[in-house]
């Protein structure tokens, strides 16, 4: 499904009733089965076009579309996966996962069943009956990841979601993400700090300006897929990531 | 950083060591307080005026509990109290969940409450009792009232104290305003209610004993005025050790309610 | 640091000076109950106008309740206190050895309120009525309980309400049909009440006091064992002060009122009324040099009465009122004397209420008039 931004801008209220612009205005369109990263200096304004996109936060100015539904509010189509696995801890891993489905009203046998067909997919397997706070960070952020599996949505925004793990774990899950999205394609927007990891899972990266985020950048990422952990020693996968890395340095004074 | 993966969740046991002597500790101190108190009077250091020999108490106690006493007068405070807490608690719990979703209302309404908060029940109870009367109804309210605060603010704190990020998580869900109580705010506050459901459970006996000793025909405080009036300590110290137990039941059945809800508290520690 | 030195020695001596001057007084504590009042005026006169200090004491008072007051006297914390005679016997008869020396009010203070439109001119009209009590403890459960007895009726006759000490509001309001009060406070609170028309449907009071039908023992000085034991002088000094203070205080009510005023802070004390209460001590001390009989005393406390009331409102004179109620309780020809029958018709009560402790013994044990004796007049 195909997302618009058209003069996209966000200001937010500053003391001394002035407005302090976040972002934009910025106008681009995300294809159907597009994997778009977006990456920015920290403070462009990545995580508030991702909230405005989620329809949690109303644009200060112009408008963003889902197919031909305007975004004023939370739409069923988009999921969001959070920085952190965001899970909430009087729940177990089986009942985390399944919240969507039981805010759907889905009866319970019916969603446990679900969630454990899911289990073996996320590696987590044995783990149902655990609670967020007897996980490790990677064990929590695939129950969040299977938690948005289960929203079906056609379109993913992910705001950082492996920004707090560690190096290899965080490797591990975008491949295994990649993986996931191979069997049903949709939409992904991923924020990221982390150019190399953009270049291996992206289809098309756009880098914004500092406050307020301007896109300055629109960079094609024509690697082959499926993609594989040993790209990033290839040629062109240094070439895209030297021509990611120049134009965010570009924004340097 | 990240735990390993591969360990099955085990199922945490606080109490596996020493879980004996940790449930025996606080009968002990009983134990030991009761000896002293033992001696204190055996040695005459204290007028047996002021404090009677334990052994009194206890035929105090046991002629109380036959003449069927003890159970008139705590049955009416445990009536008065099973009707003012709920009350109380129930009254605490909407409008602290009414402030803590609505800002404004704190304005109009915390002068009121502190008001009524910071004077002294005993002060104005037999307003309470002029007002609803001498029967057991003014108790009931001054049960009500005392529970009331303990439960506002904790309620107040609790869901204030909601994650901002899974208020999201449940809006891009598109949950309803009934499921992101019943789902997230109620659970996510649960801790801090209960903890401020054991402050009210044992401020209920306050409330009902000073809505008695202002003016009423049975229950503990009318018990222990007439005691008292009649110079009958022992039967006295019956009566306060009587409260004591109640208060105490009353605690321990929400920390009972509260270690069965919780248990993901346990677990995560 | 040597000036320091010099400072402090010569503070230590300029106190020293001071507790030796002192030392001819002993300090004493006297428990009294309720809270300060103008019914207490008979100590705050002994204190201000040194009948105390005459006695040899530097007396101060504390307020608590009744059997705090006793509790502190039987275990020697405390040397005198004020409490009704019932307590003396309630308190004896589980193990408590205190002594009455000094029979403070002559009749026992408790009455039954009821609107003056209720007909209760026998006592066992009564019967089926709602009548409030502060419970069922103290001086007016017991006169409530001997009221009822003296006209052949038992407390199941009745229906009594523990209404607190409210009961001004509580018969106004019309939910008890009478209650038991004190006789000198409440009638006329609530007569002043109906009088400004705020006092529900009633419009007027009437009261039948215990006394008129039985005489019981009232409140009165008490001390322990162990003071008769080691210093009955000093317990024959302060019944003596007592007695001078409380004759002084029937007598020149007014100046009575002014020494009041430093130790009760609701009392109405305007400058036009403390002035003219001056001025009718100043007139009483002399009409007193006369040495008038008892009856004259009295006419000349309604005669001020009555200036009084010409000058100033009911209001400001309603503490003043009390007072004069509660001298018409103290009075009689000799002060301080107790005599057995009134205990053993308190004593008849109490067993009727059930209240006796095992441990009563020889009720003439109890109290004792030889200690008024040392005083005088």
């Amino acid at each position: 499904m195909r997302l618009r931004l058209q003069q996209l801008a966000v200001s937010y209220p500053a003391p001394g009733g002035t407005l302090l612009p976040a972002l934009g205005p910025i106008t681009f369109d995300i294809a159907d089965d597009e994997f778009l990263c977006l990456v920015g200096p920290s403070g462009c304004g990545k995580s508030t076009l991702i909230r405005v996109l989620a329809g949690l936060l109303q644009p200060t100015a112009g408008s963003a579309y889902c197919g031909d539904a305007l975004i004023d509010r939370p739409l069923p189509d988009i999921a969001i996966m959070f920085q952190d696995a965001n899970l909430m801890p009087w729940r177990t891993v089986l009942d985390n996962i399944a919240l969507p489905l039981e805010i759907a009203g889905v009866a319970e046998s019916e969603r446990h069943q679900t969630v454990r067909e899911l289990l073996p997919q996320l590696n987590l397997d044995g783990f149902e009956l655990a609670y967020p706070a007897e996980l490790s960070g990677g064990m929590a952020q695939r129950a969040a990841l299977g938690r948005v599996i289960l929203q079906q949505p056609r379109i993913w925004l992910l705001d950082e979601p492996f920004g707090a793990l560690d190096a290899l774990t965080r490797e591990k899950l975008s491949l295994e993400l990649l993986r996931l999205r191979q069997r049903s394609r949709q939409t992904i927007v991923l924020v990221t700090h982390d150019i190399s990891e953009a270049v291996l899972l992206a289809d098309r990266i756009i880098v914004l300006s500092r406050r307020p985020g301007a896109v300055i950048a629109d960079i094609a990422i024509d690697l082959p897929r499926p993609r594989f952990a040993a790209m990033i020693y290839q040629p062109e996968f240094l070439r895209l990531t030297k021509q990611v890395r120049e134009s965010i340095e570009s924004l340097r004074d | 950083m990240a735990k390993n993966e591969s360990t099955q969740p085990e199922i945490a046991r606080p109490y596996a060591n020493g879980v004996v002597w940790r449930r025996l500790s606080p009968l002990a101190t009983v134990l030991v307080l009761i000896l002293v108190w033992h001696w204190i009077t055996d040695w005459q250091l204290v007028s047996r005026i002021l404090i009677p020999p334990p052994a009194q108490v206890l035929q105090s106690l046991a002629k109380a509990l036959a003449d069927g006493t003890l159970a008139k007068h705590a049955g009416t405070t445990l009536g008065e109290m099973m009707l003012g807490l709920p009350l109380g608690v129930s009254i605490g719990l909407a409008i602290g969940y009414a402030i803590a979703k609505a800002p404004l209302l704190e304005y109009i309404l915390s002068p009121i409450i502190v008001a009524f908060q910071s004077t002294p029940i005993v002060a104005y109870a037999p307003l309470l009792i002029i007002i609803f009367g001498t029967g057991p109804s003014s108790k009931v309210v001054t049960t009500a009232v005392i529970v009331f605060f303990p439960t506002l603010v904790n309620t107040i704190v609790g869901i204030r104290g909601v994650s901002p990020r899974l208020r999201d998580l449940m809006r891009s869900l598109n949950a309803s305003r009934w499921q992101i109580f019943r789902k997230l705010e109620l659970p996510s506050a649960l801790p801090v209610i209960l903890a401020g459901l054991k402050t009210s459970a044992t401020l209920a006996v306050i409330g009902a004993v000073v809505g008695e000793f202002v003016g009423s025909g049975s229950g503990l405080g009318v018990l222990v005025i007439s005691a008292r009036s009649q110079y009958d300590t022992p039967l006295v110290y019956v009566t306060v050790l009587t409260m004591t137990a109640i208060a105490l039941s009353l605690y321990s059945l929400v920390a009972l309610v509260e270690w069965r809800v919780l248990v993901w508290q346990r677990r995560s520690t | 640091m040597v000036k320091l030195i010099r400072y402090l020695s010569l503070l230590a001596l300029l106190s020293a000076s001071i507790g030796s001057a002192q030392a001819a007084l002993v300090e004493e504590r006297i428990l009294l109950t309720f809270i300060p009042n103008v019914q207490f005026a008979p100590f705050y006169v002994g204190i201000e106008q040194g009948h105390f200090a005459d006695a040899g004491f530097d007396v101060s008072l504390d307020h608590l309740q009744e059997p705090e007051v006793l509790d502190l006297v039987a275990v020697g914390q405390a040397n005198f206190g004020i409490v009704s005679g019932e307590q003396v016997i309630l308190a004896r008869s589980r193990g408590r050895d205190v002594i009455y020396i000094f029979e403070w009010f002559q009749q026992y203070p408790v009455a039954l309120v009821h609107s003056a439109a209720l007909d209760l001119s026998d006592l066992e009209q009564l019967r089926g009525l709602a009548v409030g009590i502060p419970g069922r403890f103290g001086a007016s459960y017991s006169g409530l309980t001997t009221l009822l007895s003296s006209a052949g009726l038992t407390e199941s006759d009745i229906e009594v309400k523990e209404i607190g000490f409210n009961a001004a509001e509580v018969v106004c309001l019309g939910a008890v049909d009478a209650a038991m009060v004190y006789a000198n406070n409440e009638p006329l609170q609530i007569r002043n009440r109906a009088a400004a028309g705020d006092c529900g449907a009633i419009t007027d009071v009437e009261l039948i006091t215990v006394a008129s039908q039985v005489d019981l023992v009232s409140n009165g000085l008490i001390v322990g064992r162990s003071l008769l034991d080691s210093d009955p002088d000093s317990a024959a000094r302060m019944a003596g002060a007592l007695k001078a203070a409380l004759r002084q205080a029937i007598n020149n009510p007014a100046r009575a009122y002014l020494s009041s005023l430093k130790y009760v802070d609701t009392l109405p004390n305007g400058a036009s009324l403390v002035a003219e209460l001056e001025a009718a001590a100043e007139r009483q001390a002399r009409f007193l040099a006369s040495h008038p009989d008892r009856q004259a005393v009295a006419a000349s406390r309604a005669e001020l009465l009555r200036q009084l009331s010409q000058q100033f409102d009911p209001s400001l004179l309603a503490q003043f009122q009390v007072l004069l109620n509660t001298i018409e309780l103290w009075d009689a020809d000799e002060l301080g004397f107790s005599d057995l029958a009134s205990w053993e018709a308190m004593r008849d009560t109490l067993a009727l209420m059930g209240f006796l402790g095992d441990e009563l013994g020889d009720l003439a044990d109890a109290f004792s008039n030889d200690y008024v004796l040392g005083g005088s007049e």
